[in-house]
């Protein structure tokens, strides 16, 4: 899966970049984590996603750091649907350190109960990332009505077929 | 106001302690090759082996089914069917690991990336059909060679009436399916209604926006 034996070459600019934005990751498992343990497995597991995604592509730096936000965007959904699944979690903040603890506590109080969406808006916000890379990071645009209003009206103008189209591609 | 509030409790945050914090740079190296997915959402082991186990099972069909064909024997109808049928299952399970794409499957944007996955489940429940069916014959396979040792008479009944085969390779594909209905299957079904509540409320919320 991985050449990690390899000391240059595209491997270890995928380290470093990782080692880079590794706060960017912390930033997304504050949003989403309660505990020290889901903070370990949703930070792991992002690191393993953005590295994945940036390996299958080979493009230039930017392109490399939308696939690591896709990673941390798309993980943290994955982490809320486990949750969704796993009724029994218990989801009150729970981290060793008192300072991390207290600030967690405090943050989380400040946002209230906010949804997913409007987490993913807040950690684009919070790590500079503008407005316009919206679509391309959630497929959500920034004015999502109008956009969705058009997305309709083509929809209707394409789907002639529907029920045959819905059958014959997985989309 | 609100905004301003919380950027500065963002910005004052402390570093997670060291005893809390995954250490990056010696752990990097494994954590580069792990797959992300859990096992519920990562279903590529499941089709390669599917896949692999339908292709031994269509080659040796293809063998039976010329046998059938050449000596005009009376499992000729049965085994045509089984060979169209796993033709076509090792075509869909192919088809889903090549739409699956798991490699590239995390690097989509959100809402494709949670359309693309409920179409997987979606798809995958769907192939436990092709399962029920396929373990129909070969149950009823199993069915006629317990009843050529246990009772020749049945046996020979049997292997020249179409109908009984038929019905009763109906019977027990309907059966395995309703046990995988009540089994595996729902599982599934909640993980799939989960990603799909969950895409719904992201889509319900961006256009309350």
């Amino acid at each position: 899966m991985n050449n990690s034996t390899r000391k240059d070459g595209p491997d270890t600019d995928l380290r470093s970049l990782l080692k880079h934005q590794h706060k960017r990751v912390y930033s997304i498992c504050r949003l989403f984590a309660h505990n020290y343990k889901e903070h370990q497995h949703l930070f792991t597991n992002i690191i393993a996603a953005a590295s994945q995604n940036i390996r299958t592509r080979k493009d230039n730096t930017d392109d490399k750091q939308t696939m690591l936000l896709r990673a941390c965007i798309n993980m943290a959904a994955l982490h809320s649907i486990s949750l969704e699944l796993d009724s029994a979690v218990d989801r009150t903040i729970q981290f060793k350190s008192p300072d991390f603890q207290r600030s967690m506590s405090n943050f989380r109080e400040a946002m209230g109960g906010i949804s997913d969406l409007e987490k993913f808006r807040l950690f684009l916000e919070f790590e500079k990332v503008s407005a316009d890379e919206m679509l391309s990071l959630t497929g959500i645009p920034a004015n999502s009505r109008a956009t969705q209003r058009k997305k309709e009206a083509e929809t209707a103008r394409k789907n002639f077929i529907p029920y045959i189209k819905e059958k014959l591609i997985w989309s | 106001m609100e905004l301003k509030k919380l950027l500065q409790q963002w910005n004052s945050f402390p570093e997670v302690s060291m005893e809390e914090r995954p250490v990056l740079s010696s752990d990097l190296e494994k954590i580069v090759v792990k797959n992300p997915l859990s096992d519920a959402f990562y279903l590529r082991k499941k089709l390669v082996l599917r896949i692999a186990v339908i292709s031994v099972l269509w080659l040796i069909n293809s063998w039976q089914f010329r046998h059938e064909w050449i000596t005009q024997g009376n499992e000729l109808y049965p085994q045509g069917a089984l060979f169209v049928l796993l033709a076509y299952s090792l075509y869909f399970h192919v088809r889903l690991l090549f739409f699956a794409d798991y490699p590239t499957l995390l690097a989509l944007p959100l809402i494709n990336f949670l359309n693309k996955l409920e179409t997987i489940l979606d798809k995958y429940i769907l192939s436990f059909k092709f399962v029920s069916a396929l373990a129909g014959f070969y149950l009823l396979f199993g069915v006629e060679k317990l009843l050529a040792r246990a009772s020749a008479g049945a046996y020979e009944t049997l292997s020249r009436n179409d109908w009984y085969k038929w019905l009763i390779l109906i019977f027990l594909s309907i059966s395995v399916d309703i046990l995988l209905l009540n089994t595996i299957i729902p599982r599934y079904r909640k993980l799939m209604a989960t990603v799909k509540k969950y895409r719904d409320g992201i889509h319900s919320k961006a256009q309350n926006k």
